[in-house]
């Protein structure tokens, strides 16, 4: 888990073009959203995208997002337990 | 009308007021002159340019008279450079369209991202033109005066063709 948590951290630096930070600037349980890192809807599609193009996931029921999107380590959780590729 | 302070970025760097003032590139003119702005690196290449120019012809007016102000800005390709990256990515069969770059595939956004950034709330309009026509948009400027009564008007040409052709040649005008 540790591994894909730094790979997720990385991969979500790059989509979403977060230049002055690095993985050791994202703890796993930070909010994404809102206060925490402070991503906005774009950065949402972004996530959805990275998601089935990595990982060969295509979120069923967007209503989950919102649970599923709240910090790297649920994104990891859901990853780890859906992916496809 | 007359002219407070005139910009020129290009490749070659940046020149206020007839001063060369940095020969970095958009976004070491960035770290210079701004740095305290996370959503610049999430950016097409023409809002980057026009966000910089503005930043720095924008540094020493007030919140106050940066709220009625107007932004009028005109050039040839639009947002072509970033609609071809955007096609790029919806090419092949088994595509992942960015939303990202989608968001960016249209000219005018350049001049909400320099409203939002320093709370401009007049009239934001861009236009694409064959060649940077001064005395047409000159014309205009002037009308938006004529028409809403801005404190002033950023104005002039910004243009991203590729990332060694663009040219920002933005000044602020007053009635």
């Amino acid at each position: 888990m540790e591994n894909l948590i730094l790979q997720l951290k990385n991969q979500i630096i790059e989509a979403l073009n977060l230049e002055d930070m690095t993985a050791a600037d994202i703890d796993d349980n930070e909010a994404l959203f809102g206060d925490g890192i402070g991503l906005d809807s774009i950065d949402a599609l972004e996530l959805i995208v990275l998601l089935e193009r990595e990982y060969g996931i295509k979120l069923a029921n967007p209503a989950e997002g919102k649970e599923i999107f709240k910090s790297v380590a649920s994104i990891a959780d859901y990853i780890s337990r859906n992916r496809k590729k | 009308m007359t002219t407070i302070a005139e910009i020129s970025i290009t490749p070659a760097g940046a020149i206020l007021k007839g001063r060369l003032i940095s020969t970095a590139d958009i976004t070491g003119l960035y770290r210079e002159f701004a740095g305290d702005y996370p959503k610049f690196f999430k950016m097409d290449s023409l809002c980057k340019l026009g966000f910089v120019a503005a930043e720095i012809l924008l540094k020493d007016i007030s919140a106050e008279e940066k709220e009625n102000a107007a932004i009028i800005l005109f050039n040839r390709n639009a947002s072509l450079f970033t609609d071809r990256n955007y096609q790029a990515t919806i090419r092949d069969n088994n595509y992942f369209p960015s939303p990202a770059l989608f968001v960016y595939t249209l000219a005018n956004i350049v001049t909400g991202e320099i409203a939002i950034r320093h709370k401009i709330y007049g009239e934001t309009s861009f236009y694409v033109v064959d060649s940077p026509d001064t005395p047409l948009m000159e014309e205009i400027a002037a009308g938006a005066f004529l028409t809403s009564s801005p404190s002033f008007i950023l104005t002039g040409w910004l243009d991203y063709d590729d990332d060694h052709h663009y040219e920002a040649k933005l000044k602020l005008v007053r009635k």
